[in-house]
């Protein structure tokens, strides 16, 4: 059952990619800006412009660059850089492990803040805990990455001293950019699990648990948590997608090697097989956690069903 | 008291995060002291000097890469590798003279090289950019190993000047080496490594010194990390206010540097409007370009009357382009049938660069202020750049960077270069103007073209297609103990040769 559910998933990840890998091909090529503008600048002769056009496959007609870029991709083949002429799926491999690396500590950041705020504030509702929780998870959200980045550079590396500025070079670099994306996620997510936890605090269950005299803190992590979990995960998983996508902004702060900055240089360049590749390295991502998410629902919560 | 308990757990949980993190920054890494680190505000787009055409490029690949011919502080050519002999009008002798002339692996650089470098350049397939700069090449013939000679299909007096494209060994070449992440030159320093496009190392081959270039694209995080230490120079590229902060801190020291960098205003002359020469002169005298590079640019700009500076040998020595004079721009406008009751409007394009906006708005008000109503437009630059290509503009600001040999007028003025056959984007069409440009490419002597191209100068003053604006200062920005470094006119990165750290 399992895998005839995977496959069935498998199959409409298949359909959206294409779907997205189409509409982002069509679209980038009606923006206006022309790569071999941006590649060879004024001093170049038509001629020669034409030439290169026509060695990069440019003066087909769009539909038929389309068909080859599929053709290609059905072989694993991305295609290459426009302008550094390496291969998409080689620049792709480059970035992906500083991306995965910030995506998931900053998960981890959102968790360690948002978990322990968002049952502090369900257990103490309307108390001054619960509204202090909940204001620092609002100050999370509410200033945006690209003063919070600075800030925290200004706090922890020039006053302090603890770390580095920016980069992607060990451990230490990895705080203050984790930091600020997992302490904006952080306030959505505590307000998700104070919501959700109030729910199934009211719940019999647990009631008959304190009757059968278990500590607090088992009732709380491993009868209430568990149950309050289902929308958090799926949360969770959305923000993963978001991470993975790239975070643009505080990639650009830290100067953090990631998909993001990848992306957005390869735009402005209208470096189009870079561009494909980083959609479809998003979306799949995407595809991918959404796919891992129902499980864990599955696996939190029996009663659910795959199909 | 149950709640107590719980509180003493979640305390634990914060307290273990803490511990944690704690971890983490016990484990600081020491900086390393010894490399010198340079910020920069974007990435080299590639290490091969035939494709080089962004600024980071090509200074970097100075420092990879020697070349025959270089300039010297008037932008005259000057010799690198080699010295020459013009032996007719299409005919020039090149003969190598560096003794210390080896590539990074080890080999020599012979004509052999300078051949296959300049002929893979020339080569249609390799689409380089700068194969229409040399294109008058006819034939390119090794003598001997120190010996080379260039054929040209018609006379040119500036063509030395063009032979600054960095040599590569011929073997690599025909083996289609991927010059672009792994350089292999005969220059001053050699790579180390180039991981994702944000962290170049360099070795300096006389001392081994390590010279690191990083990418920081944020402005502030540049400035916080040179602050820090863990860069330690900026060139340029920063904002006026931060540079004014920075100037204050005893850690820092700033320097300036007259630079060529010529910034502009460029009009449609196809326009009705922005094609008539009253609102063209309306417009350069409603703009206070002083109040602006003093107020607004920390004074790190001075005056320009014309595209080359007066240092250039071609350059005018005394022009300085339009007072400001706002009355007369008023008087202007009225001529040209414009009132406070019908307003003149115009629309501004320029590029999304936070720092030109900000230029660009200072001088929308100060042509409100004569009566001019403008919109500004700004777009990304593949947009930005495909519309004054298509001369989809009324009027736009741009700059030009590292200009050197004097054709640039041919390029940008003369009616024959509307793109794409050159840079005359605004279709400004004046047959003085080629008269003039074809008298002095037509000239042999040097000095006797100057002549010609500073008549030329202010002839363009007067006709008007674009408003010269100013030239933009060099700045260097570095911590106190760097020492040695000399900024150049052209902001190349060559004294990172010299710079040492105390």
């Amino acid at each position: 059952m399992y895998l005839n559910y995977i496959i069935k998933r498998l199959f409409g990840a298949v359909f959206v990619l294409f779907s997205i890998l189409t509409l982002v091909f069509f679209l980038i090529h009606i923006v206006p800006g022309d790569p071999i503008e941006v590649m060879l600048g004024e001093t170049a002769r038509a001629v020669d412009r034409e030439a290169l056009r026509h060695s990069l496959g440019l003066d087909l007609p769009v539909i038929q660059q389309w068909a080859e870029y599929l053709r290609g991709f059905t072989h694993f083949d991305l295609g290459m850089s426009l302008h550094s002429k390496q291969h998409v799926s080689q620049l792709l491999l480059q970035r992906i492990p500083a991306t995965f690396t910030l995506s998931f500590a900053s998960l981890f950041v959102a968790v360690l803040i948002a978990v322990p705020l968002g049952i502090l504030s369900a257990v103490h509702k309307d108390s001054i805990w619960d509204r202090l929780s909940m204001m620092s998870a609002m100050l999370g959200v509410s200033i945006p990455n690209f003063v919070m980045g600075p800030l925290l550079i200004l706090i922890f590396s020039l006053w302090l001293e603890w770390l580095p500025v920016s980069g992607n070079e060990g451990m230490n670099s990895l705080i203050l950019p984790a930091l600020t994306l997992g302490s904006a996620l952080a306030a959505v997510l505590s307000r998700m699990i104070r919501s959700s936890m109030l729910e199934v605090l009211q719940e019999d269950y647990i009631r008959s648990a304190r009757a059968r005299g278990l500590t607090e803190f088992k009732i709380l992590v491993f009868h209430a948590l568990r149950n309050a979990a289902l929308p958090v995960v799926t949360i969770l998983g959305m923000q993963l997608g978001t991470l993975l996508a790239g975070a643009v902004i505080t990639e650009t702060i830290f100067s953090w090697p990631g998909i993001g900055q990848l992306m957005i240089e390869s735009i402005q360049k209208r470096d189009y097989p870079i561009v494909q590749g980083c959609v479809i390295l998003i979306s799949f991502s995407y595809v991918l956690i959404n796919l891992i998410t129902d499980f864990i629902c599955v696996s939190l919560d029996p009663r659910i069903k795959v199909d | 008291m149950r709640t107590g308990i719980f509180f003493l757990k979640t305390n634990y949980l914060l307290i273990a995060s803490i511990l944690f993190f704690q971890f983490f920054i016990n484990s600081c890494t020491e900086l390393d002291r010894d490399t010198i680190a340079i910020g920069l505000n974007t990435a080299p787009i590639t290490l091969d000097p035939r494709y080089a055409t962004d600024a980071i490029s090509y200074r970097i690949t100075r420092l990879l890469y020697k070349s025959l011919v270089d300039f010297d502080e008037q932008f005259h050519a000057i010799p690198e590798l080699a010295v020459w002999k013009k032996i007719s009008p299409t005919h020039y002798r090149f003969t190598l003279v560096d003794a210390l002339r080896e590539f990074h692996d080890g080999s020599l650089l012979t004509s052999a090289d300078v051949k296959a470098t300049y002929e893979s350049v020339l080569n249609p397939d390799e689409a380089s950019p700068h194969k229409g700069s040399i294109a008058m090449i006819e034939s390119i013939h090794a003598v001997d190993p120190n010996t080379i000679d260039f054929k040209l299909s018609y006379p040119d007096s500036l063509f030395p000047g063009r032979l600054v494209i960095g040599i590569l060994p011929e073997e690599l070449i025909y083996k289609k080496h991927n010059f672009s992440r792994e350089p292999i030159g005969s220059g001053s320093m050699k790579i180390l490594n180039f991981k994702n496009d944000m962290h170049l190392k360099l070795k300096r081959l006389h001392d081994n010194k390590v010279i690191e270039f990083i990418t920081l694209k944020d402005p502030i995080v540049r400035v916080l990390k040179l602050l820090k230490g863990e860069i330690d120079l900026i060139q340029g590229n920063l904002p006026p206010e931060v540079i004014a902060w920075l100037d204050q801190k005893e850690s820092i020291h700033i320097e300036k540097k007259r630079g060529n960098t010529f910034t502009y205003l460029g009009f449609n002359m196809e326009d009705p409007i922005t094609g008539n020469i009253l609102i063209r002169n309306a417009i350069a005298h409603a703009i206070d370009r002083e109040s602006i590079i003093k107020y607004v640019m920390g004074s790190s700009a001075r005056l320009a009357g014309s595209l080359l500076p007066p240092e250039h040998w071609a350059g005018h020595p005394n022009l300085t382009g339009f007072d400001y004079n706002p009355e007369k721009a008023r008087m202007l406008l009225n001529q040209a049938g414009y009132h406070d009751s019908s307003p003149l409007r115009l629309i501004y394009k320029i590029s999304n660069d936070p720092f030109r906006l900000r230029l660009a708005t200072i001088i929308q008000d100060q042509l409100a202020s004569v009566g001019i109503e403008v919109e500004i437009r700004s777009y990304d630059w593949g947009t930005f750049y495909g519309d004054i290509k298509e001369g989809r503009f009324q009027m736009y600001s741009l700059s030009w960077v590292g200009l050197k040999v004097p054709d640039i007028f041919h390029y940008i003025f003369h009616s024959k270069a509307i793109p794409p056959h050159g840079a005359n984007r605004g279709r400004f069409v004046d047959s003085n103007v080629d008269l003039i440009l074809e008298l002095a490419e037509s000239e042999v002597s040097l000095d006797k073209q100057a002549v010609y191209y500073k008549e030329l100068q202010e002839y363009l003053l007067k006709a008007l297609p674009y408003i010269p604006l100013w030239y933009e200062d060099n700045i260097l920005i570095s911590k106190f103990n760097v020492k040695n470094y000399t900024l150049s006119a052209d902001g190349n990165f060559d004294s990172l040769e010299y710079v040492i750290k105390n």
